[in-house]
């Protein structure tokens, strides 16, 4: 561990903070509940915002395409990894949870204010040892957290119960099983399932969707990845009497050089993502043209040792999107490093594969915007170790023109949710950012790692114009313990200071700032390849509203039993 | 109670610290069964009355002087308002912890760990209308309910012979339950068996 931090504090240098404490999220997918480096607001496992203070630009992670999101899940017009339907290693898992607050026994005391009834998460799977290569896979997993506020809105819109099991209408309910081959040269999985989910469109209401079935097909052969997924969803609501479907094919390829271009000057990739879609009746968006494609080529250039340069770019018949960087690794004695960068993202569309429009309300709403937006970032990081201890930090200055953002015209309130009409737009002025990290870290043999994170960032321009004020500052002290060789102690403590959703409610919505701390306790028993796990989210904080029409993120528990193959 | 569970854990970890890694895990295994009563404390003496309970547990050798083990134990729970609907409550506990042998103050252990509790209420379905019920005291129980919680214990080995033990358990359990916590005492004793 002692060697394994110290090389992440020093890589921290290249990729920013070092990563945060291993706490276990509760799905796959929901990292960013624990993660304590900028601004990370949760409604749901199908909607956050995500945003690392210092990523430049007032868009958030999932915003935004990359050749890494590939087989990421596409939730309206973000990324997600959740409802993940990648392959686990080969192991026999059970994971279930429970937001903290059910009355129990306090049911028998308790006549008034009563708290609503708290909900579980389950979720259980195997994935076979390799049989001459082939194994088998199975996964049931669905998430009822953060379902109660919106429960009885979204109660109205559909038929049963929209999940495969229970009465607590989650946000979403997944199970898939297939097969796979896997050997030296060839990974491959075809897996073929049934999902309910619950994605938030930008009128901020939540859209059903029922894949009857879901059916993904992976390939790794050689240096290319391919994916196709086929997709027979139906869309349904029941109080409007709208119902409608969409059959849809989408997936990619990429070729990576690989081994040909380590340690060469010249790098090249190149991919193509794909969707095409067939409507009927009420779907609630429109793919122009029902298809799209997106070419893209990822270069990597490195002309000397302590220059690197690298870009990605993608380009149809609609949209464009470059992302590049240059960096430069200035001389240091061992144990040291310092970078000095520069960073651009230029587009039509932060992310070219969405849908184009959404229909509201008897309304349209655009989800592209004419024009493009340019953000450039310079930046300069650096670390130094000792023995046992290291110090890094990074400051950049960024600033963006075009910047995508929602031009709200109407608000319309439904009860308790509250929903927009308009258009996504751009903010054609400049927004300025300067931003500051630094982090600590101290660490014991195998034992022991603790890392202190503090961070700012000063916003100049376009106020109010944001989908989303990210919090100024924030700082975490996180920990991971090793004991005995066999027992893990991963906690974090952490703050973050106000954010702000400008754009969803005629008032904006206010996430105050506050503590919060996670731990995952671990019983491991690696000679057997035994995991017993039990994670404590979202203790001190209180139960806030983190987005628009979103549900209280609440103090949970999830306990996951795992036995590896 | 944060500040209990901190000292806990820091306890926990100094504890860890001096120990010499072994790979001990399994080495030995356990099963037992345990009888005993539970006691509310606090605002759930107006909830529930006290109430005996029976299971079962394993225990494992984990690392050096330090056990894991697994309880799961049954009791039927009666309520102390007369007025709620329901007859009582059936409840099934599952624990899972670790026990801490300190040389100094052997043969007893000291444990802690986490605890998930089963709960469903006994009613007659003919007198209650389950949805409008939901409303009334004990309503939320007619659905299955779980809750979360953590404790800590007391393990006295009275009897100790090469393949058997018989000892008396004290634990002290909160459940994470809204709008108070819930606390219960539990003393017990049981028979164990050494299986390897």
């Amino acid at each position: 561990m002692q060697s394994c931090f110290k090389k992440m504090l020093l890589l921290g240098v290249f990729a920013g903070i070092p990563a945060a404490a291993s706490i276990n999220a509760e799905m796959e997918g929901m990292e960013v509940d624990s993660r304590d480096d900028g601004t990370f607001l949760v409604g749901s496992p199908t909607y956050f915002f995500d945003r690392r203070i210092g990523a430049g630009g007032v868009h958030s992670e999932s915003e935004l395409w990359s050749p890494e999101k590939l087989r990421y899940r596409l939730l309206f017009n973000r990324f997600s990894v959740l409802p993940s339907w990648d392959p686990v290693e080969p192991s026999v898992w059970l994971k279930t949870g429970n937001e903290l607050g059910d009355m129990i026994y306090q049911d028998f005391i308790t006549s008034k204010n009563r708290p609503d009834n708290r909900t579980p998460i389950l979720e259980g799977g195997f994935r076979s040892p390799s049989f001459k290569g082939f194994w088998a896979t199975a996964r049931m997993f669905q998430d009822d957290h953060f379902s109660s506020m919106t429960r009885t809105a979204r109660h109205k819109m559909v038929d049963d119960e929209f999940s495969l099991f229970g009465e607590n209408y989650p946000m979403f309910s997944s199970g898939y099983a297939g097969l796979g081959f896997t050997n030296a040269s060839v990974n491959a999985s075809a897996l073929v399932g049934e999902e309910y989910l619950w994605v938030f469109g930008e009128s901020s209401r939540w859209i059903p969707v029922h894949y009857k079935p879901r059916v993904e097909t992976r390939v790794d052969v050689a240096n290319i990845s391919a994916t196709v997924v086929y997709e027979d969803a139906e869309y349904e609501n029941r109080g409007e009497k709208e119902y409608g479907s969409r059959k849809e094919w989408n997936g990619s390829v990429r070729y990576r050089c690989g081994k040909a271009c380590e340690g060469a000057v010249f790098g090249v990739a190149a991919g193509l993502a794909f969707r095409a879609v067939s409507d009927s009746g009420a779907v609630y968006t429109e793919l122009d043209g029902n298809r799209v494609a997106w070419p893209f080529i990822e270069l990597n250039i490195r002309p000397v040792k302590r220059v690197k340069a690298e870009a990605v770019f993608g380009m149809n018949d609609d949209d464009w999107l470059v992302q590049d960087s240059i960096e430069y690794q200035a001389p240091t004695p061992d144990g040291m490093g310092a970078v000095i960068g520069v960073k651009n993202i230029s587009g039509t569309r932060l992310n070219p594969l969405a849908d184009d429009v959404e229909f509201f309300d008897g309304s349209e709403i655009e989800l592209s915007a004419a024009g493009q937006m340019n953000m450039i970032q310079s930046y300069v990081s650096f670390a130094d170790s000792i023995q046992f201890a290291g110090i890094g930090g990074r400051i950049s200055l960024w600033a963006e023109h075009g910047a995508e953002t929602f031009d709200t015209t109407e608000t319309v309130r439904d009860e308790d949710l509250v929903y927009r009409k308009g258009d996504v737009a751009r903010i054609n002025s400049w927004i300025k950012g300067v931003t500051g990290e630094l982090w600590i870290g101290a660490w014991y043999r195998e034992m022991f790692a603790f890392k202190a994170l503090g961070g700012f960032e000063h916003l100049e321009g376009a106020e109010g114009e944001i989908e989303v004020t990210p919090a100024e500052f924030f700082v975490s002290f996180s920990a991971d313990w090793l004991l005995f060789k066999s027992f893990r102690i991963s906690h974090s403590l952490r703050y973050r200071s106000d954010a702000e959703w400008n754009l969803r409610s005629s008032d904006p919505l206010v996430v105050k700032g506050d503590w919060y701390w996670d731990a995952t306790f671990e019983q491991m028993f690696p000679k057997q390849q035994l995991y017993l796990a039990g994670t404590l989210l979202h203790v001190l904080g209180d139960e806030a509203i983190e987005t628009p029409n979103g549900s209280r993120n609440r103090m949970r528990f999830v306990c996951t039993v795992r036995k590896m193959f | 109670m944060k500040k209990l569970l901190l000292a806990l854990v820091l306890g926990i970890c100094s504890a860890a610290l001096a120990q010499s890694p072994t790979d001990s895990a399994f080495s030995h295994i356990y099963v037992s069964v345990e009888g005993g009563e539970q006691y509310p404390f606090g605002d759930l003496v107006d909830a529930v009355e006290n109430s005996f309970y029976g299971g079962a547990g394993f225990r494992y050798t984990y690392a050096e002087n330090i056990d894991g083990f697994i309880l799961v134990d049954y009791s039927y729970i009666k309520p102390v308002p007369r007025h709620v609907k329901v007859y009582g409550a059936h409840q099934v506990s599952g624990k899972l912890g670790l026990d801490f042998k300190w040389k100094a103050i052997a043969p007893l252990a000291i444990g802690a760990g986490f605890v998930c509790d089963w709960v469903r209420a006994d009613y007659d379905e003919d007198k209650i209308d389950e949805n409008s019920f939901k409303h009334d005291l004990g309503g939320t129980l007619t659905d299955n309910e779980t809750e979360f919680g953590w404790f800590a214990r007391l393990n006295l080995p009275l009897i100790r012979k090469e393949t058997y033990r018989v000892g008396f358990n004290a634990l002290w359990k909160e459940l994470w339950t809204l709008p108070k916590r819930s606390e219960m005492l539990s003393m017990g004793v049981y028979f164990e068996r050494r299986i390897w």
